[in-house]
């Protein structure tokens, strides 16, 4: 299958350190890099810590997304299919990006080729042309939204999707049965079937499949992939029970929203910059 | 008592049965024997394209993670749905006592069983891991999940039509009521949790709401009497067992039934898509209007309304078309629309996306088309319900169950004390 080859490559390119980075994403990235601990070669060259003895109870993860800071780069969709052996199918993605683009029109095109993966286009594909000439045009970063009312997880026949003390849902590809309820229940398009014929190390084909935070690497003292090479620092993971975690000041700003509120689905996901055309 | 088969007669047994077989398929008549000979076709290749689909074959659906409930679902609730529809026109007599609804019951029941069984096909064609679903669903229950209360039901319902019908046909009078008022009492609850399965989900505008679970039931009512309509008039017209009531009660009966269905679904149709339109909830005016003037226009007005609401209507009111064949067309015509209906509900429910649809630009609706495979398995199973009522017809004596039938002198001097009951 073609799509093997690219996979390694990718996988290959991160291990060895994304060290191109800031020469490619120019000076604010270069920036950003220099002064972020987040870096993707440090992500990738550091051995995981011994395992700790990890207390779901002690804590209470949560995710700031920055749509100002966001520049659509996708190596947070590339380093979240290497970390978490993400199918390379376009349409499976644990993370994804989108650009919202308003038109002079009002209209707003929303779109994210391959996830975001590569990047995107400088003008928007679709047909009749609208939002080529963008009036305005931002990107929002996408994940899982670890919502404290999930309904995945209520609907889910055979609990195979449950929530953690720490505020993360993770599916058990164990007991799910692939009915993909989950999937139109999610008001985030957040899930996928892992397909079949994926030769995963640890895949399911056939189950539900998710963003987790990076559980393995959280629980065992290190942040998800997607924020730790986010060249821009557009990706904020933290611990709402550390009163020293970045997120704590971050969830302080007055401009900080959630996705779809009316849901009722209390996202631990947060935004920044978010437009209030974005659902 | 022991039987002592000797193996020279063991060796004898394939030729009889082959015997048998031919003289039984030479003796049908020729109509028959093409009607079953395509119905075996369609089933032989909907028999392929389940083995092609069977895990970890899903990868020929034309579904997607934006799209991800295709016209397997589309046809499982279709029959579900059909199942309890006929269990309650059934129940009418069965249950309620009403003597014009009282013929035919085995009918009903062999048509509900076989639809049930048909649904529960498809359903796990449809699933990545049917067998795990079974063991999650009694080992892992969920309880506050829909899809866990509809298997529940579906399920026991499965259990009391097998009682129903296998009472029926060994005369088990006392046994049979029982499990006629528990299917038909499960019959309620079945389609109710399956529009539960969709009402719930407020990701989904054009599914979710209080008015999903009642228009389900109403639904089933439909096609559970679109089918029978159907089925009376291949009695009627086939003079098989008992036809002569087939136009006296049972094809009356079915057309009063169906002008009763036929209306308050209009009327309950007409509310939804009033709403829908006019609606503030994000999503649910896009799918209201794409089913109204958009994508899915098309066979709406013409399908689902026209030829499976209106027309039939039409057919059972005018009084030149209150005959048999009137009241076989518009049976077939709103059963047809309402599969149509089944189709566009779960078209319609994910049409707009709720994100750029995990990373494929799909704007502004998700896009699905069923692959060969998966329209192969759906006409197949319509196939097989049809093949295995007609042998069910041809080898089964559909003649009155004693429990329910107009009594004959033997039924009333061995029945009499049970006939008040009734």
């Amino acid at each position: 299958m073609n799509g093997t080859s690219p996979v390694l490559s990718r996988r290959t390119l991160l291990k060895a350190g994304l060290l191109t980075v800031p020469v490619l994403a120019g000076g604010r990235m270069l920036s950003a890099c220099l002064s972020s601990p987040a870096d993707a070669s440090a992500m990738a060259a550091e051995p995981l810590p011994e395992p700790l003895a990890y207390d779901p109870s002690a804590h209470a993860w949560v995710f700031v997304c920055d749509a100002t800071k966001c520049i659509g780069c996708g190596f947070c969709v590339e380093a979240c299919k290497a970390e978490n052996d993400v199918p390379i199918e376009p349409e499976c993605n644990r993370t994804w990006v989108e650009r919202h683009t308003i038109a002079e029109d009002g209209s707003v095109v929303v779109e994210s080729p391959h996830g975001g993966i590569d990047g995107f286009p400088p003008a928007s594909p679709r047909e009749d042309g609208v939002g080529a000439r963008a009036g305005e045009a931002y990107f929002v970063p996408r994940l899982c939204m670890q919502c404290d009312a999930p309904p995945c997880v209520s609907v889910c026949p055979v609990s195979a999707t449950y929530k953690t003390e720490d505020g993360v849902v993770l599916v058990d590809a164990s007991k799910c049965i692939g009915c993909g309820y989950c999937i139109v229940a999610c008001p985030y398009g957040a899930r996928y079937i892992v397909p079949a014929g994926e030769d995963l190390p640890g895949g399911y084909p056939g189950v539900a499949d998710k963003c987790t935070f990076c559980y393995h690497r959280t629980t065992n003292g290190l942040g998800p992939a997607c924020a730790q090479v986010c060249p821009v620092g557009a990706r904020t993971f933290g611990d709402l029970n550390d009163p020293s975690s970045p997120v704590v000041e971050l969830l302080q700003d007055p401009r900080i929203r959630i996705m779809k509120p009316e849901q009722g689905t209390e996202p631990r996901v947060y935004y920044l910059g978010l437009e209030s055309e974005v659902s | 008592m022991a039987v002592h088969v000797t193996t020279q007669e063991l060796a004898g047994v394939p030729r009889a049965v082959y015997g048998a077989v031919r003289v039984e398929v030479v003796s049908q008549p020729r109509a028959l024997k093409i009607w079953l000979a395509f119905l075996t076709g369609l089933c032989l290749l909907g028999a392929a394209a389940a083995l092609i689909a069977l895990p970890p074959g899903w990868e020929v659906f034309g579904t997607s993670p934006s799209f991800e409930w295709g016209i397997l679902i589309t046809g499982y609730v279709f029959f579900a749905v059909t199942t309890s529809g006929l269990c309650l026109a059934s129940s009418l007599g069965t249950v309620f006592g009403i003597e014009r609804f009282m013929p035919f019951e085995k009918r009903h029941a062999i048509l509900a069983l076989l639809c049930l069984v048909t649904a529960f096909g498809i359903i796990a064609l449809d699933l990545h891991f049917p067998v795990r679903m079974v063991f999650g669903a009694v080992f892992s229950p969920s309880p506050f999940s829909p899809m866990w209360w509809m298997g529940v039901f579906y399920g026991v319902y499965l259990v009391f039509l097998l009682v129903e019908v296998a009472s029926m046909f060994t005369n088990h009078y006392t046994i049979h009521r029982i499990s006629c008022v528990c299917s038909s009492i499960t019959a309620v609850f079945a389609p109710l949790t399956l529009g539960a399965v969709f009402a719930v989900l407020a990701a989904r505008p054009f599914w979710h709401g209080a008015l999903t679970p009642p228009y389900m039931i109403l639904s089933a009512f439909l096609s559970g009497t679109a089918l029978l309509g159907i089925v009376f008039w291949g009695v009627h017209r086939f003079r098989l067992t008992d036809y002569e009531r087939a136009a006296t009660i049972a094809l009356p009966a079915a057309r009063f039934l169906l002008l009763i269905a036929l209306g308050a679904t209009l009327v309950l149709l007409t509310m939804k898509l009033v709403t829908g339109l006019q609606s503030a909830i994000p999503g649910l005016a896009d799918a209201t209007a794409a089913l109204v003037s958009g994508p899915l226009a098309l066979p709406f007005w013409v399908i689902r309304v026209g030829l499976g609401l209106v027309v039939p209507l039409v057919l059972l009111m005018l009084p030149r078309t209150r005959t048999p064949d009137g009241i076989l067309a518009a049976s077939i015509l709103a059963f047809v629309g309402l599969a149509a209906d089944r189709a566009l509900f779960v078209h319609a429910g994910q049409l707009v996306p709720t994100t750029a649809a995990s990373g494929v630009v799909s704007f502004p609706f998700a896009e699905y088309a069923p692959t060969l495979v998966e329209l192969s398995i759906i006409v197949a199973a319509g196939a097989f319900v049809a093949l295995a009522y007609t042998l069910a017809e041809r080898f089964l004596d559909m003649s009155p169950h004693l429990g329910h039938s107009q009594p004959t002198e033997v039924e009333v001097t061995v029945f009499v004390p049970a006939e008040g009951v009734l």
